[in-house]
């Protein structure tokens, strides 16, 4: 069972999410933030053990958006070694090159299809995360 | 009391004892020699001894002098060495002596001969010498002459000296005059190299004297202008005339502006500045007047006001242009963001339409089921339209960082993306002879995406799609295009395929924004892609060109400055 951490303001997309990850053919335990704000404060009261596989980040949040929450993420001793993946709409190379630079594992483009959302989560669950600070910044295809 | 002993002994005694006392006696005798010979080997040791000190100094002595000798045989050898040197050298002394010798003998052979000589030299000058007498007295004669003709000179020069005099009088007299001609001649001189046109007028208004510029000016020769009327020169004569006589009136007119008339018809604004000249006795004999051409000053003030216009106009320019950069840039984060926000919602209306068609379709109608199904491919095609449309506002953005960039390396990516359609359509792309090219890397990447894409897309069915790529340095001059330099560099990258290409009349069209050609139900796009390569290029400083017949191909040609 993968512990795995997802802030995400808008509701349709936690529940695309919730769904593909009830598809995805590993199993995993879900922690849901609705914002920047909850994520960090969830990620504050953090117990359990071993630490979060993974978190999925959106960038564009209402009270901490994605870019706050990485960069508190990387500055906070006992998270700075959690993967993070953002997860965008959007893949501008101005959003790109921040978070790569912020520090995020990895960068995908939110999947226009249910299939391909399942398919990447599958992917990212797979991954392995590459160490920091990482060579080659490029947005995960899912296809 | 030794000789007591007998008396308490037995008769024999006394013999004994007197034996034993000679024994004694002989005993001390003996050892009286013993004594003695032991003194005398005593003094016989010492002297052994003296002997053999005198011995070791002897020995001490002989192994000195014994290396004195050695020594004195070193020095004799050394002694020796430098005799047998000294011999040698000796030996060669004698040789260049003997040498030196027979020079000698040479050399006093040679002063004899000298001395002969010199005997003949000797008695050659004896002969010359009583020549020269002979000559001396020749001369004596001679001299007296010349002392009698040089009397008859001096009194020639004096007479010469009277008549120098003269001539120097009459020359300073004619230099004088010379110099009053060079300052009359100068005068004129600067008076016809005058660019003003100069006249003197007479009381009545006539032309008494004009220069050179004068003549240029009016086009009529001085002989015809001096006692012509000065007014008949003007587009206004009466104006002139006023001029003048205010001159006689006044003393002199400033900056008096007319119009002078060539009798070509040409038009000359100048401004007369005029004075009367009089004689000795201070009577008026005319007028001086010095016209100054201001046709330059005119076109200059004229020049003035129209840079001002055009400087303002251009300041107008700058801020519209500046305002224009603004409204751009807004434009194109109107466009990113719009569609950025544009794809969110159309995202979910996606997989909404996918779920509903993965899970429920079998609950709809048949109707039902052709609605969603047209609704997610519109749905589709307005993601490959905001897809395009932000690639569009990405090539019109104002950062662009131009590098050499090997062209294969860009063909060999595209070709990467379209791997699958590539083996899907058998399609071949040969890319030949690729030259570097200054480019702006992701803009031209995506260029050549659009254009092979194209390409792969409008190949004519059942027929493997061929596309050809291949590019190369011309000069500008060696294209039939207004748009490029004659004298710069190009890189010309062409590309070709076999597709069904288009009709001639539409080569410009097809650059335009959401132009399309063909059935939207038959090829799918959105009509931007060619409008983004046409973009591109210009972003390069380049020109692209479309040739293509209906069912014949197509064919692309790039040029971007090679530079």
């Amino acid at each position: 069972m993968k512990n795995i951490f997802l802030a995400e303001d808008d509701a349709d997309d936690r529940m695309f999410f919730e769904d593909a990850l009830k598809k995805a053919t590993i199993p995993t335990k879900l922690t849901l933030s609705n914002n920047g704000l909850e994520l960090m404060s969830n990620l504050e009261t953090l117990t359990q053990h071993p630490p979060p596989h993974v978190i999925f980040l959106d960038l564009n949040m209402p009270f901490k958006d994605g870019f706050q929450c990485l960069q508190e993420i990387r500055n906070t001793p006992k998270l700075k070694d959690i993967p993070v993946v953002i997860l965008s709409t959007t893949a501008n190379d101005m959003s790109v090159d921040k978070t790569y630079e912020l520090g995020a594992n990895y960068y995908i483009c939110k999947p226009v299809t249910f299939q391909l959302l399942v398919k990447a989560i599958e992917t990212v669950l797979t991954l392995e995360m590459r160490p920091q600070p990482l060579k080659e910044k490029y947005v995960l295809s899912i296809t | 009391m030794f000789y007591q002993l007998p008396d308490m002994t037995e008769n024999k005694l006394p013999d004994v004892i007197r034996e034993l006392a000679f024994q004694n006696e002989e005993k001390g005798k003996r050892a009286a020699e013993l004594i003695i010979v032991n003194k005398e080997l005593v003094f016989q040791n010492e002297e052994k001894e003296k002997l053999l000190a005198e011995l070791r100094i002897a020995n001490k002595e002989l192994a000195f002098q014994n290396n004195e000798k050695e020594k004195r045989a070193g020095e004799l050898d050394i002694a020796n060495k430098e005799l047998a040197f000294q011999d040698d050298e000796k030996g060669k002394r004698a040789e260049e002596l003997t040498i030196a010798n027979k020079e000698l003998v040479f050399q006093n052979n040679e002063k004899e001969k000298r001395a002969a000589e010199l005997r003949i030299a000797n008695k050659e000058l004896a002969f010359q010498n009583n020549e020269k007498e002979k000559r001396a007295g020749e001369l004596r004669i001679a001299n007296i002459e010349l002392a009698f003709q040089n009397d008859e000179k001096e009194k020639r020069a004096e007479e010469l000296t009277i008549a120098n005099k003269e001539l120097a009088f009459q020359n300073d007299e004619k230099e004088k005059r010379a110099a009053e001609l060079i300052i009359a001649n100068y005068a004129r001189s600067l008076i016809e190299a005058s660019l003003d046109p100069l006249v003197t007028i007479s009381a009545a208004g006539k032309i008494l004297d004009v220069n050179e510029a004068s003549i240029k000016v009016t086009g009529v020769p001085r002989e015809k202008l001096i006692d012509t009327d000065f007014s008949n020169y003007f587009t206004e004569p009466t104006k002139a005339q006023e001029g003048y006589r205010r001159v006689f009136e006044k003393g002199f007119v400033a900056d008096y502006p007319l119009t002078i008339k060539h009798k070509n018809g040409n038009l000359t604004d100048v401004l007369y500045n005029a004075s009367v000249y009089k004689d000795d006795k201070g009577n008026v004999l005319g007028v001086f007047a010095a016209a100054r051409d201001v046709t330059e000053q005119k076109w200059a003030k004229d020049l003035r006001i129209a840079n001002k216009e055009l400087a303002f106009q251009n300041e107008e320019k700058e801020k519209r242009a500046a305002e224009l950069i603004i409204v751009n840039k807004e434009l194109e984060s109107f466009t990113y963001i719009s569609s950025h926000d544009l794809q969110e919602p159309l995202r979910k209306i996606q997989i909404f339409s996918a779920r509903l068609i993965d899970g429920e379709l079998k609950n709809l109608s048949d109707k039902g089921k052709e609605y969603v199904l047209r609704m997610n491919d519109a749905a589709s095609r307005m993601q490959t339209l905001i897809v395009d449309l932000l690639t569009y506002s990405r090539t019109t953005s104002t950062e662009r960082k131009f590098e050499t960039t090997d062209l294969n390396t860009i063909i060999e990516s595209v070709k990467k993306d379209f791997a699958e359609i590539i083996a899907e359509k058998n399609a071949v792309i040969t890319a030949d002879e690729m030259c570097d090219a200054h480019i702006i890397h992701f803009q031209f990447r995506q260029l050549m995406l659009n254009l092979i894409g194209n390409s792969l897309k409008f190949s004519k069915p059942r027929i493997a799609p061929h596309i050809v790529i291949k590019s190369s340095i011309v000069k500008g001059s060696t294209v039939n295009n207004q748009h490029l330099l004659p004298e710069k560099d190009y890189c010309h990258i062409t590309i070709t395929d076999n597709g069904i290409g288009f009709e001639p009349q539409y080569k410009d069209h097809i650059f335009e924004l959401f132009k399309r050609l063909h059935d939207k139900e038959k090829i799918t796009g959105t009509g931007i892609g060619l409008t983004i390569v046409k973009r591109i290029v210009e972003n390069h400083n380049g020109v692209i060109v479309a040739t293509s017949e209906l069912n014949k191909g197509a064919t692309f040609d790039i040029y971007i400055p090679s530079t």
